[in-house]
C-alpha cells in the first residue's frame, strides 16, 4: 500500500510541475500555449548542456528557466502579441513555434537521446519501503512551487494586477494597469516554468526532440479541467494522476496510459468548470 | 557535296561513339533502399544508409557487377505503412530498381510486400522482427525470436540461477511478440514468470510497473520495449527506484545505452553485432567505414550491419547466377554466403540465416562489452512452405 501511495503522490506533484506553467498562460491570456511542449524539450536540452559542460546537474535547472524565459519573451513580442483575439490562431501559431523549437534543436544536436546528469542517484527509505529519493525531491518541489506561485500572485502588486486581468481585463486596463506588461510577463514566466520542467524531468525521462510532447497531452488536460486556479490544478493533479496510478496498478498500463485524458473528458461532460470552484 | 559528307560521317561517328558509351554508363544495376529517414526511424537511418553506400562503393571499386555499375536508390517511408506504399510504388514502377533491399519497421514491410510480389524483383529485409514473414521473393539476414530468447533466458537461468522472471514491453506487435515467446521459452526451461507488463509505445510513465516489479522482486527483468525513447525512460525510471535486478534487454542498443550513462551499467544486451566483435573482417569494416565517412562515421549497429552484409549478398547471388534476372537471382540468395562483419551470413534456412549470435553487457563507462558469442544459431521453421 505504501509504494501505491508514494507512486501517487509523486505523480501527482510531477504532473503539476509540468502543467503549471500552461496553466499560469492559460489563466491570464485565455489561451493554449501549444509551445509548452518544445519549451519543455528546451529544459531538457539546458540540462543537457549543463552536464556537457561539466557543471553542478542542479545548474541546469536555473539554466533552463533562462532559455525559456528568452525564448517565450521572444514568442511573445514577435508572434502571440498579434493573436491575443485570436485564440484558435494561437493555437495553431504555438503549435508552429514548438515545431520549430523541435527543429532547431534537431538541428543543433541530433535526432538521437542525449545524456544528461540526474542531480541525485540513489533511495532512501519511506515507512520500511525504499523509494527514489529523486521523486520525493519532486513532491517537496512541486509544493514549494506551488506555494510560491500563489504567494507572488497574492502579495506582490505585480500579483494583484495579474489576478484584476484574470479576474476582468477590460476592468482592469480601464483602471489603468497595463495588460499588455502582464501578459508578456507571464508568458515569460510560463514558459521559463515549462524549461524548468523540462530540466526537472530529464532523470526520468528520455531526452530526445520530442521529449516534451508526450507531457504536453496530460498537461493540457489538467488545466483544461483547472480552469485558471493554482489550488484547482493540485486537486486535478491528485484526482488524474491518482486515477492513472491505480488504473496502471490494477487493469494494466495501458489502460492507464489513457485515464487522464478519458477522466477529463468525462468530467468536462459532467461539470464544464471542472475542479474549477469559481 | 563532299564537304558534307565528312560532316555526316563526323556526326555519325560522333552519335555511334556517344551512344556506345551510353550503354556502358547508363545501365548501372539499381538497388532500391526504402528507409525511415522521417519518423520513428530517422534516428538509426544515417548509419543504414552509410552501411549501404559503403557496400555499395567495395562492390564497385572491385569491378562492379556483370560489368555494371551498382547505384542506390534512396525514399523514405516515414517508418510507417503509408509512406512504405509510396517508396515501394515509386521504386518498383517509376525507378525500375532490379532489388529492394529494406531495413524497415513491420508494419512498412508488411505495406510493401505486395508492391514486391506485383513488380517481382528480389527483396531482402535486414531488420530483426517478430517471425514468419513469407513471400516468394524475400530473404531475409536478421534475427528472429528464436535465435534471441533462448540466448538471454538461458543465460541468467544457467549463470544466474535466475527462476523468477519480470517481462516489460512497449505495446505493439514486435514487443508482444518476442516477450510472448520469452514466457512459454521460460515455461518450458521451468521457471517462473512473475509478471509481464506492457506501456504504450509513447508512454512516458513507467511508475506503476516499476513498483510491480519491485514488489514482486524478480530474480531477472526482460524487456522488449521499442528502440529509442521508450528504453531510456523505463531503464532510468527503473534505475532511479534502486532496482538492480539482472536486467537484459532486447532493444536496446549500443549508441543509446552510452547516452544512459551509469544508469546503463550491467545491462545485458543480445545481437549479431557490436563494434567490439573481435574479428578480422570486423576490424576491416569498421577502418572501411571511418576511411569513407571520416568524422561524420555513424556508430555501425544491430540495423545497419544486416544492410551492409544484404548488399553484398545480393551482389554475390548476382555474380552466382550471372543475371540480375529476378527467379535466378533468388534462387542464388539461398546459397551464397557472405563473411562480414557479423561472421559469415547465408540466408539457406527457409529464406531465413543461421547466425552468431553475441551476448553483451554495458560497463560503467558506458560502454558495450562481449560476454559470449555462439556460432550458427537457428532460425527455426519460419517458412516451411516456401
Amino acid at each position: 500500500m505504501v509504494p501505491v501511495l508514494l507512486d501517487l503522490i509523486t505523480t501527482a506533484a510531477i504532473l503539476y510541475i509540468v502543467s503549471s506553467g500552461l496553466l499560469l498562460v492559460f489563466g491570464v491570456m485565455k489561451l493554449i500555449n501549444f509551445a509548452h511542449g518544445g519549451l519543455m524539450t528546451l529544459g531538457g536540452y539546458a540540462a543537457v548542456i549543463a552536464t556537457a559542460m561539466g557543471l553542478n546537474p542542479w545548474i541546469g535547472i536555473p539554466l533552463a528557466a533562462i532559455f525559456g524565459g528568452i525564448v517565450g519573451l521572444g514568442m511573445e513580442r514577435v508572434v502571440v502579441r498579434s493573436l491575443y483575439n485570436r485564440p484558435l490562431d494561437a493555437i495553431l501559431a504555438t503549435w508552429g513555434l514548438s515545431i520549430i523549437i523541435g527543429q532547431i534543436i534537431t538541428l543543433v544536436f541530433d535526432r538521437g537521446v542525449h545524456f544528461a546528469e540526474p542531480p541525485i542517484r540513489g533511495v532512501i527509505s519511506v515507512l520500511g519501503e525504499p523509494y527514489s529519493t529523486y521523486r520525493l525531491i519532486l513532491t517537496a518541489l512541486a509544493l514549494l512551487l506551488g506555494l510560491g506561485l500563489t504567494a507572488a500572485l497574492r502579495g506582490t502588486s505585480l500579483g494583484l494586477s495579474t489576478r484584476a486581468v484574470i479576474m476582468n481585463e477590460d476592468l482592469a486596463r480601464g483602471l489603468g494597469i497595463n495588460s499588455g506588461l502582464v501578459r508578456s510577463i507571464t508568458f515569460t514566466l510560463g514558459s521559463g516554468l515549462a524549461a524548468v520542467a523540462g530540466a526537472l524531468i530529464t532523470p526520468l525521462s528520455s531526452v530526445d526532440p520530442n521529449m516534451g510532447v508526450a507531457w504536453l497531452i496530460s498537461a493540457f488536460m489538467l488545466v483544461l479541467v483547472s480552469g485558471s486556479s493554482l489550488f484547482s490544478l493540485a486537486v486535478a493533479s491528485v484526482v488524474l494522476g491518482g486515477a492513472q496510478v491505480v488504473v496502471s496498478n490494477y487493469f494494466g498500463s495501458v489502460l492507464g496510459g489513457m485515464t487522464i485524458a478519458v477522466l477529463a473528458a468525462v468530467i468536462l461532460r459532467i461539470r464544464p468548470q471542472g475542479f474549477s470552484y469559481e | 557535296m563532299k564537304e558534307s559528307m565528312k560532316k555526316i560521317s563526323v556526326l555519325l561517328a560522333i552519335t555511334a561513339l556517344w551512344a556506345g558509351s551510353a550503354v556502358a554508363e547508363d545501365h548501372p544495376i539499381v538497388l532500391g533502399i526504402p528507409v525511415g529517414l522521417s519518423g520513428a526511424n530517422s534516428v538509426v537511418a544515417p548509419s543504414v544508409i552509410q552501411a549501404t553506400e559503403l557496400a555499395v562503393s567495395e562492390i564497385n571499386d572491385t569491378g562492379g557487377l556483370l560489368n555494371r555499375k551498382l547505384v542506390v536508390e534512396v525514399a523514405d517511408d516515414a517508418s510507417g505503412a503509408a509512406g512504405a506504399q509510396k517508396a515501394y510504388d515509386s521504386l518498383v514502377f517509376q525507378k525500375k530498381v532490379d532489388a529492394i533491399i529494406a531495413m524497415e519497421t513491420t508494419a512498412a514491410r508488411n505495406a510493401g510486400l505486395p508492391i514486391i510480389t506485383r513488380g517481382q524483383i528480389p527483396y531482402i529485409y535486414t531488420s530483426f522482427y517478430e517471425g514468419s514473414s513469407c513471400n516468394k521473393y524475400q530473404h531475409i539476414d536478421a534475427w528472429v525470436p528464436q535465435q534471441m530468447v533462448s540466448l538471454m533466458v538461458d543465460y541468467f537461468m544457467k549463470d544466474h540461477g535466475a527462476k523468477t522472471f519480470f517481462l516489460v514491453g512497449s505495446d505493439y506487435a514486435f514487443g508482444r511478440g518476442l516477450l510472448g515467446d520469452t514466457n512459454k521459452y521460460i515455461a518450458e526451461k521451468g521457471g517462473t514468470l512473475v509478471g509481464e507488463e506492457y506501456n504504450p509505445m509513447d508512454a512516458t510513465d513507467w511508475t506503476a510497473i516499476v513498483s510491480k516489479i519491485r514488489a514482486t522482486n524478480p530474480d531477472a527483468i526482460i524487456t522488449s520495449t521499442a528502440a529509442g525513447a521508450p528504453n531510456v525512460t523505463f531503464t532510468k525510471q527503473l534505475r532511479s527506484a534502486g532496482i538492480t535486478a539482472n536486467y537484459g534487454s532486447y532493444a536496446l542498443d549500443e549508441g543509446t545505452a552510452k547516452t544512459l550513462g551509469p544508469d546503463a551499467e550491467g545491462i545485458y544486451l543480445g545481437g549479431t553485432y557490436y563494434t567490439g566483435i573481435e574479428s578480422e573482417k570486423n576490424a576491416q569494416f569498421l577502418k572501411a567505414l571511418h576511411a569513407k565517412f571520416g568524422e561524420k562515421t555513424e556508430t555501425p549497429n544491430e540495423l545497419s550491419v544486416p544492410q551492409y552484409d544484404a548488399v553484398h549478398l545480393y551482389a554475390l547471388a548476382v555474380k552466382k547466377a550471372g543475371t540480375t534476372d529476378t527467379d535466378a537471382v533468388v534462387k542464388a540468395l539461398s546459397e551464397v554466403t557472405f563473411d562480414g562483419p557479423r561472421g559469415p551470413v547465408k540466408m539457406s534456412k527457409q529464406r531465413h540465416a543461421p547466425l552468431t549470435m553475441y551476448l553483451a553487457q554495458v560497463n560503467a563507462q558506458g560502454d558495450t562489452k562481449i560476454i559470449g558469442s555462439y556460432a550458427n544459431v537457428d532460425p527455426g521453421e519460419q517458412c516451411p512452405n516456401l
